[in-house]
């Protein structure tokens, strides 16, 4: 007795433009790749940083319009990934306040405020000792 | 004076895999006679009366079993929920679930998705169950409100179909049967958290989500997998990371 072949199916292969069939895709693919030059900025204040130690005389910080233009680009990117990343907070982050969940909207919200918060803190320090 | 009915064209991937190499369209024009009617209505119509060897899944036609989630015109959904006067005059087309194998035309494969199922054991699991007689084992409505819209999962595999990350790699466990592990762990009655957590905790499981969120879009019951996944993904970290974490 000859035994039955399993039933032949057709396989599942993801189309290569997958990500370009639906705007959810696309803006999660643009989310994503907004870390990579985020990720070079980043690489390149660490190598600012150590040219600094050597103290003022020796450091010219990279001014030139081409870095100028690829860190504005980067901020655009970065408030985006921001953004993108406190509005996932509200469905990650889970509490009860006096027994009571709190709503994904005022987890957003307080995100939301304590980035602004630090951001000016942040801004107040940099100009604060930048005058000093 | 008497209108001349309204008319719909469906086309249905047909795949037959004792003939086909891959999938191919077919086009069927049918009446659409009926405001009410939905895509699946469409697809018995043809099996009925133009073309009985179209196979396909279905079975309550309410939106309750979950059989008869396909991909309408590239989004995956119950067909017995996708109304065809949502589509009309534009031709609908009908493909089988994304990222699945097809046996056969509309028919997939789903024994990957079972065996993932089995694998969170979405069933109460207790150290030792109480003595018959013992008495219900009550819940208050905040107990319940835990886990209450995780349990509206009716396995109809659409956030799959729907997920790029499940397309890429079919090692990932995926939305449902995380949102189902979700369900049960957070269920005040169940004690099996530490029996699910080697298999939703690992690499292919909740790590391998890079929370796309296309799972909870589509999801035709309200459920959230996305929600339950990033969730996951806290909870097993402080779990790790307090030291009193590492509870039962």
């Amino acid at each position: 007795m000859s035994e039955q072949a399993a039933p032949r199916e057709f396989g599942w292969t993801m189309p290569r433009g997958w990500w370009t069939r639906r705007w959810h895709y696309f803006w999660y693919i643009v989310r994503e790749f907004t870390s990579l030059p985020l990720a070079l900025w980043l690489l390149w204040l660490l190598v600012e940083i150590r040219r600094a130690q050597d103290g003022p005389q020796g450091y010219h910080p990279h001014g030139s319009l081409g870095f100028v233009v690829f860190s504005v680009v980067v901020l655009l990117f970065a408030l985006y990934h921001s953004y993108t990343f406190l509005t996932l907070a509200g469905a990650i982050l889970h509490f009860n306040l006096a027994d009571r969940p709190v709503s994904s909207r005022l987890i957003v919200l307080s995100q939301f405020a304590l980035w602004a918060a630090a951001s000016v803190v942040v801004g107040f320090v940099l100009i604060y000792f930048a005058r000093s | 004076m008497s209108f001349a009915p309204k008319r719909i064209t469906i086309k249905a991937s047909r795949f037959d895999p004792a003939k086909d190499e891959k999938p191919r369209m077919q086009s069927y024009d049918i009446p659409f006679s009926d405001e009410s009617m939905v895509v699946l209505d469409a697809l018995n119509y043809i099996k009925g009366h133009v073309d009985g060897t179209l196979s396909y899944r279905w079975s309550c036609r309410m939106g309750i079993c979950g059989s008869c989630g396909m991909m309408v015109d590239g989004i995956p959904k119950l067909t017995c929920n996708a109304f065809l006067r949502d589509y009309w005059p534009r031709p609908i087309t009908i493909e089988p679930l994304n990222n699945f194998p097809v046996v056969r035309d509309l028919v997939i494969d789903m024994d990957d998705f079972m065996h993932k199922l089995k694998a969170v054991k979405p069933w109460i699991i207790r150290k030792q169950d109480p003595p018959l007689g013992g008495g219900a084992f009550l819940q208050t409505t905040p107990q319940i409100d835990e886990f209450r819209q995780f349990s509206q999962c009716i396995n109809c595999m659409l956030c799959y179909a729907a997920c790029p990350v499940y397309g890429l790699n079919d090692e990932f466990l995926g939305p449902a049967a995380t949102a189902l592990a979700r369900r049960y762990n957070l269920d005040s009655r169940d004690e099996g958290l530490k029996q699910r957590l080697p298999v939703v905790a690992e690499a292919e499981g909740i790590w391998e989500c890079s929370f796309v969120g296309e799972c909870s879009v589509v999801c035709p019951k309200g459920v959230d997998p996305a929600k339950a996944i990033q969730q996951t993904k806290l909870d097993t970290t402080m779990r790790f990371v307090l030291p009193f974490g590492n509870r039962d």
